[in-house]
């Protein structure tokens, strides 16, 4: 497996979350084998899954060193990693107990209510998109002109998206905002999911351990399965609303004792790969970013041409929302809008926290198919220019940190120094009058400890 | 003894770092607690964000920008 697999299969911000959990919390959650299962599915390094795999079924603890015999010594750093991220879980102490994959009610208990009409999968995915596509619409509605908003999310996931900052007051897109819209659909999910996980038990005194015990469930169920509320708890029972509201259940009324978890719900803790799989079936999905309103989802529509003129094929108002916020658009058909790339309209996408080479991989990822015939897809210029564009409205980078000064010795510079460069903080030096510049100064200051020690 | 400093580096093209010199000189060396190269200031961190809201005046005042051919 390369690298960039890697990365994908540990979702950075869920881990995140895992590991400032304490240990007792995370042994709450491993009694869950879904959770486990997800955990491990989803969470951890590869090499760190063939560790655990190899260790599972040994009867005694092993030895450290022992396990240096099976890294290759070129490896050491992806070895520290594995580690350190299974120690920060507390998966070396309890992964044993926890992989017991006994029958077990956290995979759901499955239901098919007699006499009721089939939920089928096409009714799911369409669920979703709506819940979903209102979430984002709302988010960039607000910024387009003379286009007629129309959302039906409720107050509470209004609310939720303020606290986690991804609209400000009064319902204005932020910075934090335009990342969240810019990441493909998975991430999207597992961000809200998290500032519903950060707030929720404090405003709904809900047991954090609970809430992510299910979201890691629902990770397990399979699409187009009614399942049981019978067993869930009812903090689970709390979040079924709140989860309706998102597309990520789909519950015929709220009143039924049962659930249909969606496509949002069933890639949860699946590898990337399982959306992409997803695209290939033969019903409708959206795979990545903003796919349409309209059947043809993931196909792209944006036309560019090298007078930055932009054509797209599209009749999603989330889409020409999200165009809107760093084109100028001038003409609404049917079927498609034009616009054009001015300095003025990129530049004030720029001011509210875009990144050029965000408004890049979005062109490039929404391409027409027509577009994706020439290499590269997007024209040079208009990719440079767009950069250009950004580099012009920053004429000056700022890096807050701490200027280190008043060093005693050379020796004791360029020691430090040096530490500063291969732990990568950095910033700035100047061998001639002895100082150089750091981002942050924890590090240094127990490394300065130490040496001291030492000397 | 070693001492750490905090505040905020600034780098930049060397004729934005002279109207930088300038605007700091004009109040009276509110701004730059230190000019370190051709291309970098050792900066108050708690003025950074009015020296960058008049670095930005000052360009409008003084480059002529092209603008933009909107026609269609």
């Amino acid at each position: 497996m390369d690298a960039s697999s890697d990365t994908m299969t540990a979702n950075p911000l869920a881990l995140e979350v895992l590991q400032g959990f304490s240990g007792t919390k995370l042994e709450l959650l491993y009694r869950q084998p879904s959770t486990a299962l997800a955990v491990f599915r989803r969470m951890l390094p590869h090499l760190a899954k063939t560790i655990v795999m190899a260790m599972l079924y040994m009867p005694n603890p092993f030895l450290a060193s022992d396990l240096d015999a099976w890294i290759r010594p070129d490896a050491v750093a992806e070895k520290e990693q594995a580690l350190l991220v299974l120690s920060s879980l507390h998966v070396m102490k309890t992964a044993m107990q926890a992989q017991g994959l006994a029958q077990h009610k956290s995979f759901g208990v499955p239901c098919r209510p007699a006499g009721d009409e089939v939920v089928d999968i096409k009714i799911l995915d369409e669920h979703a998109r709506r819940q979903w596509e209102d979430i984002l619409y709302y988010m960039v509605g607000s910024t387009t002109v003379g286009v007629e908003g129309k959302s039906h999310i409720s107050d509470a996931t209004k609310s939720l998206l303020e606290l986690g900052n991804f609209v400000d007051k009064r319902g204005r897109i932020t910075q934090t905002g335009f990342t969240f819209l810019l990441q493909e659909v998975n991430a999207q999910v597992w961000s809200l999911l998290i500032v519903y996980l950060n707030h929720a038990p404090e405003l709904l005194k809900m047991d954090p351990v609970e809430i992510l015990s299910f979201i890691f469930m629902l990770g397990s169920l399979e699409l187009g399965q009614g399942y049981s509320t019978a067993n869930l708890s009812s903090t689970q029972k709390q979040m079924l609303d709140d989860l309706a509201d998102f597309g990520i259940i789909y519950r015929p009324s709220p009143s039924t004792p049962f659930f249909y978890p969606t496509r949002l719900a069933t890639t949860l803790t699946s590898d990337a790969s399982a959306l992409h799989s997803s695209a290939a079936a033969p019903t409708p999905t959206f795979d990545t970013g903003l796919a349409g309103g309209s059947g043809a989802a993931s196909k792209g529509y944006i036309i560019v041409e090298t007078n930055y003129r932009l054509y797209a094929y599209t009749e999603s108002m989330l889409q020409i929302s999200v165009l809107a916020l760093f084109t100028r658009l001038t003409m609404l058909f049917p079927n498609m809008v034009t616009g054009r790339l001015t300095k003025t309209s990129v530049q004030r996408a720029i001011a509210q926290g875009i990144t050029a080479d965000q408004i890049i991989s979005y062109l490039a990822a929404h391409a027409h198919p027509q577009m994706l015939k020439s290499t590269p897809v997007l024209p040079p210029t208009v990719v440079d220019q767009i950069r250009l564009w950004q580099i012009e409205g920053d004429r000056m980078t700022t890096t807050s940190g701490y200027m280190m000064i008043e060093f005693a010795t050379e020796a004791e510079y360029r020691d430090t120094v040096e530490y500063a460069e291969t732990v990568g903080l950095l910033v700035w030096k100047s061998d001639a009058k002895r100082c150089f510049f750091v981002n942050r100064i924890e590090q240094i200051k127990s490394y300065m400890a130490n040496r001291r020690g030492r000397a | 003894m070693v001492k750490a400093l905090k505040g905020v580096l600034v780098q930049c093209d060397p004729s934005i770092k002279a109207i930088l010199l300038k605007i700091d000189a004009d109040s009276g060396n509110e701004y730059i607690i230190e000019d370190l190269d051709e291309g970098t200031l050792f900066v108050k961190e708690s003025k950074v964000a009015s020296l960058k809201e008049k670095l930005k005046v000052t360009l409008k005042e003084t480059v002529r920008e092209n603008t933009d051919s909107d026609s269609e």
